[in-house]
């Protein structure tokens, strides 16, 4: 266990309630990531010693979830439906519109930092295929020309609660 | 009953005939996870100011959508004299009708009148003739609450007859195995997909040699197209909970887990809130009502793998680890949770328990399909290519054609190609079929297909085979935990084959791999690898001649495959071609007005172009070598997405075929 520092007191703090062998990991890693974007590597020390397993249990169980983040998130992320509702209505094209504007695929940000790609799941809004999410927010009814539009926006800086 | 449940329930009455005949007029909004999709939270907003702006003598409430989801966001008033009339699409421009209509100005939002909840209006008809709720011949049971209650409160669940089976049950101190056998006369059987019954599962647990015990609900609801538990969560969260109660009074469990799903972020909301709701009024935690028995609830929050659904998986992922499926047995009933036993149930299965413990088991079973194996209501959700997106809660049996009908048929008119039940492991059928399937399990096994959780797309002329294939292999891939080499390495593969033959490169060997692929898949632990080839084996033997065309003829009829079809400037004239050619977000639309070509070299064929200028561009059969856009090949795994597009080349698999020439599969030993 590295030495306790100022973070680390931070996110022993965070995590302080959980205890062994009760259920709790998942719960410890939302409230890390939910509070820092990610999980880092000195919180999976401080929740494996928290809950008494070793650190590389809790890397496995962090990059195990396609949920968790293991490095910090990029200003805005955009999550494409990868449904079949939204896939009937061209959102494999609206997924490659959207990767060819800003020059990475699924699961990467860009180089700059602002803007990641996501794979989203399915929730049952299919009245709104094909969808994104564009942080917490459905943008639905896309077209891959709205797609385009929407990633060049948000790759020149726009505000996303606009775009 | 208890004196507790009479002090709770008389509190509930006054704020249900309150909420019902309000001082003065009350706008509803749903406020759930389809609602909001569809700008319920701007329509809040908009109505809280103009409500503020006007000083209006208007309340708002909160209630969950009621099923029919194109129509959101959907809205409902309630006047002084109990008349409710339901409204949608209710955007943020249209809140100024409702607040009209609702302070008096009669007919201000007719245009936007669904139907009546309760009470009489004119010119709008009874909800329950709308034509989207024809196949719910058994009325709603489930349901009941959607639409009508606050989710949030738990005066309008007790004052609609909520926890009054519980307590029914815990003040007359019930035999707790008079309540198992209760649900094994219902012929209760699990809602998520496997159909076992209910009140097998629970002797088990209660049969289990160890005192410590877990219930889990499996809210995990992963399957795409499908969103029946989310519904049940958002929407009605003490049914869930009192179901769970019961499980665990009949059982001897003292403690139970809800595992939701993380895309569900206002369903972990409201179940938590649910349980501090209940426990607050002495309806969990210690001495429940009084009774003497005690219960525990509590919530984990999921984090995106499709395989906790299964139930080992979802054992494991609720014990601080990968949620990665074991070998059963042994069974979650002799070591589940922290290896002790445990019985894991569908949110919709917890959902049915209140219902039968206050109904019977002989008012359950009046809800059957016709040959009277399939016992019950459930509620289906619809999407794809049908105007009406929503779900609905119908007896078994009911004809998929109805279903068609009441969903407003297919989009623009056009016909059915395909269905897909059940989600990624379940099947994909025919539309030819329409007319044998029904919603029960035997015509969708009679085609080696499921029926699955409640989740049905029906798929149009307009899409592809293949194309779909090419979406489900990579889904299943993905979400592999990666124990089973069948199964890691079996979905990469299918996905790998699929997505050269879509790309333009398929093989006449591919279809036999395909199937050799299938046949090892049979060989995994856990369901996810047992049942992923279902989808690929439905469509090698239902869309033979669409797979067929791909690879023998390089043709993709429905123009949806990137490696079968090209981009063609057909109409100079169009004047949108300016704009198509600014949005193609690779450059490959060239030239200026009058002279505008395609380079085919640089078009990813996503489609932006025609949704610009459908009259100046085409999408048609290329004619066969066509250069396919590297975009369109997935990386192999191991890969880091820096080293940049791997040449197509690489990706080949040559799969060994078996001694003595191609024979069969494998016979399937145990």
């Amino acid at each position: 266990m590295p030495l306790e520092t100022e973070a680390t007191a931070e996110i022993r703090a965070l995590v302080a309630d959980l205890r062994p062998d009760d259920a709790d990991m998942l719960e410890a890693l939302h409230r890390v990531q939910h509070r820092y974007g990610y999980v880092s590597q000195e919180a999976m020390y401080v929740i494996a010693d928290q809950l008494r397993v070793t650190p590389a249990h809790v890397y496995g169980v962090t990059t195990y979830y396609s949920d968790f983040r293991t490095t910090p998130p990029p200003e805005v992320t955009v999550a494409w439906c990868g449904g079949p509702a939204c896939r009937l209505k061209n959102g494999a094209g609206i997924r490659d519109a959207m990767q060819a504007v800003l020059g990475i695929e699924l699961g990467e940000d860009t180089a700059d930092g602002r803007v990641g790609l996501v794979a989203g799941q399915c929730n049952g809004s299919c009245e709104q295929a094909p969808q994104v999410w564009v942080g917490e927010r459905v943008v639905g009814r896309l077209t891959a020309a709205r797609a385009v539009t929407l990633a060049r926006a948000l790759r020149d800086g726009a505000d996303p609660a606009s775009v | 009953m208890s004196d507790a449940y009479d002090a709770l329930r008389e509190r509930a009455d006054a704020a249900w005939a309150a909420w019902q005949h309000p001082e003065r007029p009350r706008i509803d909004i749903a406020i759930e996870t389809s609602s909001l999709a569809g700008g319920a939270g701007d329509t809040l907003r908009a109505l809280e100011a103009e409500i503020g702006r006007r000083g209006a003598a208007v309340d708002v409430g909160r209630v969950h959508g009621y099923g029919l989801q194109w129509l959101q966001p959907l809205a409902d008033i309630t006047w002084p004299d109990g008349t409710r009339v339901l409204y949608g699409p209710v955007t943020a421009e249209d809140v100024g009708l409702l607040v009209d209509e609702a302070t008096g100005l009669v007919g201000a939002a007719a245009n936007l009148a669904v139907g009546t909840l309760s009470g009489r209006r004119t010119g709008i008809p009874p909800i329950a003739d709308h034509p989207f709720l024809a196949a719910e011949t058994m009325g709603r049971r489930l349901l009941a609450r959607i639409g009508h209650t606050d989710p949030e409160s738990l005066d309008h669940y007790i004052a609609t007859g909520g926890y009054f089976a519980l307590d029914r049950m815990l003040s007359r101190h019930q035999d707790p195995a008079s309540v198992r056998q209760l649900m094994i006369d219902a012929n209760l059987t699990g809602r998520g997909g496997a159909w076992f019954p209910a009140g097998m599962k629970w002797n088990f647990l209660a049969g289990a040699a160890v005192e410590e015990r877990y219930l889990i609900c499996n809210a995990d609801e992963g399957d795409p197209g499908g969103w029946v538990n989310r519904v049940l969560l958002e929407g009605d969260p003490h049914l869930i909970v009192e179901g769970m109660l019961t499980a665990a009074f009949a059982t001897g469990a003292r403690h139970g887990f809800f595992y939701i799903r993380n895309e569900y972020p206002l369903a972990v909301q409201r179940v938590r809130q649910a349980i501090a709701d209940a426990t607050a009024a002495g309806l969990l935690g210690d001495n429940i009502l009084g009774s003497g028995f005690s219960c525990t609830l509590e919530v984990i929050r999921g984090a995106g793998a499709y395989v906790c659904g299964e139930e080992t998986g979802l054992i494991s992922s609720v014990q601080d680890g990968r949620g990665m499926p074991r070998v059963k047995p042994p069974f979650p009933a002799a070591a589940g949770v922290f290896m002790k036993p445990s019985n894991v149930n569908n949110v919709e299965t917890y959902a049915n328990v209140p219902l039968i413990l206050r109904n019977g088991a002989e008012w359950f079973r009046q809800a059957a399909n016709p040959a009277g194996t399939d016992i019950g209501t459930k509620i289906f959700s619809f999407s794809g290519d049908i105007a009406r997106v929503g779900f609905m809660e119908v007896p078994f049996g009911v004809p998929l054609a109805k279903i068609i009908e009441v969903c407003g048929g297919m989009v623009g008119g056009g016909k059915l190609k395909a269905i897909q039940a059940g989600g990624p492991l379940a099947g994909y059928l025919p539309g030819s079929l329409l007319g044998e399937l029904s919603l029960e399990r035997a015509p969708f096994s009679k085609h080696s297909a499921l029926m699955g959780g409640g989740g049905i797309v029906f798929i149009g002329e307009g899409s592809c085979s293949v194309d779909l294939n090419v979406m489900f292999s990579e889904f299943l891939e993905e979400e592999s935990c990666g124990r089973c080499t069948t199964c890691h390495h079996g979905n990469q593969r299918m996905h790998e084959v699929f997505s050269r033959v879509a790309a333009g490169g398929g093989r006449n060997e591919d279809r036999h791999n395909l199937e050799l692929v299938g046949s090892s898949l049979a060989y995994s632990n856990c369901v996810h690898g047992q049942a992923s080839p279902t989808i690929m084996r439905n469509t090698l033997r239902l869309f033979e001649r669409e797979y067929e065309a791909h690879v023998a003829e390089h043709r993709c009829d429905a123009l949806r495959c990137a490696g079968m079809t090209r981009f063609r400037v057909a109409d100079q004239s169009d004047p949108n071609l300016p704009a198509a050619r600014d949005i193609c977000p690779t450059g490959a639309i060239k030239g200026e007005p009058g002279a505008f070509e395609v380079d085919d070299s640089l078009c990813i064929r996503c489609g932006a172009c025609t949704d610009l200028a459908p009259r100046g561009l085409v999408r048609e059969a290329a004619p066969l070598g066509t250069a396919v856009p590297e975009q369109r090949v997935p990386k192999p795994p191991g890969v880091p997405a820096a080293a940049g597009r791997v040449p197509l080349s690489f990706q080949t698999t040559v799969i060994a075929r078996p001694e003595g020439g191609m024979g069969g599969p494998p016979p399937f030993r145990r």
